[in-house]
């Protein structure tokens, strides 16, 4: 019964004072009208026969949600009569807002007349509202005077279209504006200053110029807000130096003619103050001492009104070391410090800083939302905030760099937000508002080069779901959320293919942060032939490679460390495949390794220009000593009947070909090599250490050295011609079949430092042992996230040696220059050195010279 | 479908309405989704130039049903929420209040990623089941929320036992357990997980404890105590008794050294 009551009490409305009851008879529509009567009916929802409170609350509802269509601006209600006693004949009486017909500017050229009516949105068929008029007008003389133009002004008329064949209900508008002359400012005057100079006070306006000469790039135009803004620099600029009480007494704009105004201000500067006593009240966690060092001025200072607000609050740096961060980096949110000046005599100003500290804040609940991609377990293992621990400002804003640093989510728009701080209870929760960011990337590419068609299909997922492979829900396009990495590649071309796909856990079972990293990669070549440009394909070379790694940070001794393992294997296989790299045409060659690496890591604050801190890193990389154990006897192979040079029927051969005796008989170099390369056995061991140090300001010194070196177990054995070191040139990975490793070393071509004492011309085979200094001095551009750029000059040395009876540390060949480097998270590193090497290489007579290095993507 | 085509082009909308009534109808009848779909591109066109009309009611609700039907949830959640505001009068108002609870059901995501959704879904299921609490939908409305709601106690279940499974990893990790499992306990009377969530506070309590600094062992030992007492109360015979039971012993040996 009471559901029958209420909806009926709905329908009729209320009253309101005197209302009365009445029955709705005929509605009418009247007024300028373009819609449909009956739409206008429909749409206040009044119908025939319904019960009204007239006045009531239901009419009010009808006018308001007429005027919330912005369609009309005027509405009436009218009762036109009443019949038999209360049947009402209702009408509505709307007087829509008139459309815009043509608008019409005046006074400008083509161009900015369109951008004034694009951006004022003045279409055809756009209301004319009062509303609209004013703020088209508000908004041209603003953009006007923003721009140096005091006079502007614009006069805004509109007139109906006079239509005799139907009532239109349009209006022209017309746009007059008057830019005026561009307003400079001529002259800026001071009065009353007598401690700073007229130029040291123009000087504290940033925004605000006087015209002049050698400014005729810059501009001196007078803006309003700027010229607000700079009074208060002005005075800023007194507070700093310790005149309190410096004020502006008055100031004045003359208009000197049309096109130049003067400023003329007048100021009291007051008398230059010193601090006092400085007393701490309420502090009972950290000593006055301790407080008085964080503050960091004291007694007999210059008063810096400026400087004493941003030691003790920095509202401008939420991470900088002022007093209240010292409180809030500890567990007390809830505190708060106030300066009060206490005692000012003659030039001496006493304080009192009174702090209240509050409860210590502990987080309770601690959240993440806008995660649609990116499941829990992999956020919440990254953050520092938890529940139950003490709060502290920093581990929020280290949260948030280092969340953004996943690179999941946008880093713009990562926010940590306080929920319910509770200062009775010393709660608060925190909530991570993310979003997610793409995490993917495809590289698609095709291009003409090394003598044929190459195509490049990349495909490389940040965020990939592994466990999510079988889960077809999932797919939306790739399982995603589980911060691993999964990236495919392939590459082809008329005449090599390579295939590689790695996959990266950086938490292999949740439980710490152990990274698992595994890569397969699979690569042919077929031999090329320069002069047909044809690859034939009977000729092949293939190299299978499997990579197992684990990794892990290390707490013990610091949290830099990381200790990482990785077992890898690659089979090389040549099929009639005859080049300078390997004796052997046909057979194959087997590399099955474990390398040991220790890394420590505390360069900050950015990885792309690090300020300071050092990197070291020690790899060690090694094959099973199979010689111990296999019982060939390399040194004499020659001797042994299977792998000496014979001819097509078997028979003993010389070099020449002529047939000989056993006794005489020679080696065959092709499987004696095949033999001794069939399981490849060395030791590899290279250190490198790399040290940034804060010169001035920015300047940024960075020292590095590095050794490598590459040994066997067995010397008969030899070292094979794998895994060797390549000295000269930019460093980057060549496309390399034999594992070798390029060293950088600018100011030389490509790869061209050889030994020393190598006879000219036997280049192809790297070296097993070499060393490199560099010393860089980098400078920072811009280090903006969109763009970080830096200019960098270097010293350079190094050399590389056959053997260790040849090391000589300092017998190098040295190099210096300079360079330049963008980094940009679209496109990574792209960079240009130019060096010159004072050293000679290769049997050259003199110096190396200028070498020009281009760097794309390499390692920071 | 020559002439779907040319009614697609052409200004009438009386005949694109009725031809897309018909789809709809037919759509309906052979849970045809592609008839949805040649139906939705005609309500698309029409909707807008019959709103304040007579038809306009019905219109908004198959508009907002077909998107619904094609399982495109955020729109439709989002047009049955248009259609009830706009027509509070109408006897489709139940439906489409349940329907419109259902589509954010439909769009709630797993529970290891963000709940706004399922937030929604629990509030519009809630406020469904206030209006209407003999509605035709009102046991399914129940059991809806009451999985949103597991849901719910499963993430932040799960969220406090990964603190306890970085416990060893990452410092703090353990105490963050702890409040984390308290917070839980307080907010999720008759959870499903409580026991679970007892156990692992206990846990935590306990291997925080036995890997303290000395000074702060004891007082840790017995708050680990005072946490299997409190199992061993709610779960007497529990999944976890034997393990509670064990720690509680070294525990007890622990503190003889105090």
């Amino acid at each position: 019964c009471s559901l029958i009551f209420s909806i009926s009490s709905q329908a009729q409305g209320l009253p309101l004072a005197d209302g009365k009851k009445y029955i709705i008879g005929d509605i009418k529509v009247t007024g300028t009208v373009s819609f449909n009567e009956q739409t206008v009916i429909a749409y206040t929802g009044l119908k025939k026969g319904e019960e009204i409170y007239i006045p009531g609350d239901k009419i009010s509802s009808v006018i308001n949600k007429l005027w919330d269509i912005d369609q009309f601006s005027d509405i009436n209600f009218y009762i036109t009569q009443v019949r038999d006693g209360n049947i009402a004949d209702l009408e509505i009486e709307i007087q829509e807002v008139p459309k815009l017909n043509k608008v019409q500017v005046t006074g400008l050229k083509k161009r900015e007349k369109e951008e004034i009516i694009k951006e004022n949105k003045l279409r055809t068929g756009a209301k004319v509202s009062e509303n609209l008029i004013t703020t088209t007008r508000n908004y041209i003389e603003n953009k006007y005077r923003k721009e140096g133009y005091f006079n502007a002004s614009a006069k805004i008329s509109t007139s109906e279209v006079t239509d005799t064949t139907a009532n239109t209900n349009l209006v022209n508008m017309l746009v007059d504006i008057d830019q005026g002359d561009r307003v400079k400012i001529a002259d800026i005057n001071f009065s009353g200053n007598e401690k700073f100079s007229n130029w040291k006070l123009k000087r504290a306006m940033k925004n605000t110029k006087q015209k002049n000469f050698f400014r005729f790039w810059k501009r001196s135009k007078f803006v309003r807000a700027d010229y607000q803004e700079d009074k208060e620099n002005l005075i800023d600029k007194y507070k700093e130096s310790g005149y309190r009480d410096a004020r502006i007494v008055t100031d004045s704009l003359v208009e000197v003619d049309d096109k130049t105004i003067a400023l003329n201000l007048k100021v009291e500067e007051g008398d230059q103050y010193y601090i006092g006593n400085i007393d701490y009240l309420g502090n009972s966690v950290y000593t006055d001492a301790q407080l008085q060092r964080a503050l960091g001025i004291n007694k007999g200072d210059v008063y810096n009104g400026v400087l004493l607000d941003e030691r003790i609050a920095d509202e401008t740096k939420p991470d900088g070391e002022d007093l209240s961060n010292l409180y809030k980096n500890n567990g007390y949110l809830f505190s708060t410090i106030n300066l009060v000046e206490t005692n000012v005599y003659n030039d001496t100003i006493d304080f009192e800083i009174r702090i209240v500290e509050g409860k210590e804040a502990y987080f309770n609940n601690i959240s993440v939302t806008g995660n649609d991609k990116t499941k829990d377990h992999v956020i919440y293992r990254e953050l520092r905030t938890k529940p139950g621990q003490k709060y502290s400002q920093e581990d929020v804003v280290n949260t948030v760099r280092e969340l953004g640093q996943l690179g999941f989510f946008d880093a713009e728009q990562l926010e940590p937000k306080f929920v319910d701080p509770d200062p009775q209870a010393g709660t608060l929760d925190l909530e991570y508002s993310v979003v997610e960011a793409g995490a993917s990337q495809i590289e698609l590419q095709g291009g003409y080069g090394g003598g044929g068609f190459i195509g490049t299909l990349g495909l490389s997922f940040n965020n990939f779901s592994l466990s999510g492979i079988f889960d077809k829900e999932a797919y939306k396009p790739v399982p995603m959320g589980d911060g691993q990495t999964l990236s495919l590649r392939a590459q082809a071309s008329t005449f090599y293919q390579t295939y590689s796909l790695s996959f990266q856990e950086p938490w292999l079972g949740g439980k710490k942060p152990v990274s698992l990293q595994t890569s397969f990669s699979y690569t042919r070549q077929f031999l090329f032939d320069y002069i047909n440009r044809q690859a034939d394909r009977s000729r092949s070379f293939d190299i299978l490679g499997i990579n197992v790694g684990l990794a892990k940070r290390l707490t013990v001794p610091d949290p830099y460390m990381t200790v990482s393992h990785s077992v890898g294997f690659q089979r090389y296989n040549l099929n009639n495949y005859n080049t300078g790299l390997f004796t052997f045409g046909d057979g194959h060659s087997n590399n099955f390794t474990y390398t040991f690496g220790l890394t420590r890591d505390n360069t900050y604050v950015n990885p792309i220009f690090p300020m300071g801190g050092s990197k070291f890193k020690l790899t060690a990389k090694f094959t099973p000593p199979y010689s111990l154990w296999n019982g060939v006897d390399y040194a004499n192979l020659a001797e042994q009947r299977e792998y000496q040079l014979e001819d097509d029927n078997g028979n003993l051969i010389d070099q020449q070909g002529n047939r000989v005796t056993p006794e005489n008989a020679v080696g065959d170099q092709r499987l004696i090599d095949q033999k001794k390369f069939n399981w490849l056995e060395f030791y590899k061991v290279k250190f490198s250490g790399e040290w940034f140090t804060q010169i001035y300001d920015k300047l940024v010194l960075r020292t590095n050295a590095e050794y490598g070196f590459l040994g066997a177990y067995n010397s008969d054995r030899g070292v094979p011609p794998f895994e060797r070191f390549f000295l000269g040139g930019d460093g980057l990975g060549a496309f390399s079949l034999d594992g070798r490793e390029t060293v950088q070393l600018r100011g030389y071509p490509n790869q061209s430092v050889v030994p020393l004492d190598r006879p000219a011309g036997v280049n192809d085979d790297g070296a097993t042992i070499y060393n490199k200094y560099s010393l860089e001095l980098r400078y920072p551009i811009t280090l903006k996230p969109s763009a970080s750029i830096y200019a960098l000059t270097f010293l350079e040395a190094g050399a590389s040696y056959d053997n260790f009876r040849d090391f000589n540390p300092f017998q190098v060949n040295r190099s210096a220059g300079a360079g330049l480097r963008i980094f940009m998270p679209a496109f990574g590193l792209l960079g240009i050195d130019f060096g010159y090497g004072f050293d000679p290489i290769g049997g050259q007579p003199g110096a190396n010279g200028w070498e020009t290095h281009f760097i794309i993507g390499q390692q920071f | 479908c020559g002439e779907y085509q040319s009614l697609l082009k052409s200004d009438d909308a009386g005949a694109k309405y009725t031809y897309a009534e018909d789809l709809y109808n037919q759509a309906q009848e052979e849970n045809s989704k592609k008839k949805y779909r040649k139906a939705l591109r005609l309500f698309e066109q029409i909707v807008p130039q019959y709103r304040g009309k007579p038809q306009g009611e019905k219109l908004s609700f198959l508009f907002a049903n077909t998107y619904y039907q094609l399982g495109d949830y955020y729109l439709s959640s989002y047009e049955f929420e248009r259609f009830q505001q706009s027509y509070p009068n109408s006897d489709k108002v139940e439906e489409a209040a349940y329907k419109k609870a259902r589509s954010f059901y439909e769009l709630s995501p797993r529970y290891d990623l963000d709940q706004t959704d399922t937030n929604k879904a629990i509030a519009e299921l809630q406020a469904y089941l206030n209006t209407y609490p003999e509605g035709e939908h009102a046991e399914e409305a129940n059991d809806m929320a009451a999985e949103l709601r597991i849901k719910l106690e499963k993430k932040a279940y799960e969220i406090a036992k990964q603190y306890h499974l970085t416990g060893e990893a990452r410092a703090g990790n353990y105490q963050a357990a702890i409040t984390s499992f308290t917070n839980f306990l307080s907010n999720n009377p008759g959870s499903p997980f409580r026991e679970d969530a007892h156990y692992y506070r206990f846990d935590s309590a306990y291997q925080l404890a036995v890997n303290s600094f000395r000074d702060l062992m004891e007082e840790r030992l017995v708050e680990a105590l005072e946490y299997s007492q409190e199992y061993k109360k709610y779960y007497p015979e529990g999944e976890y008794s034997e393990a509670v039971e064990a720690s509680a012993e070294d525990i007890k040996s622990r503190l003889q050294n105090f």
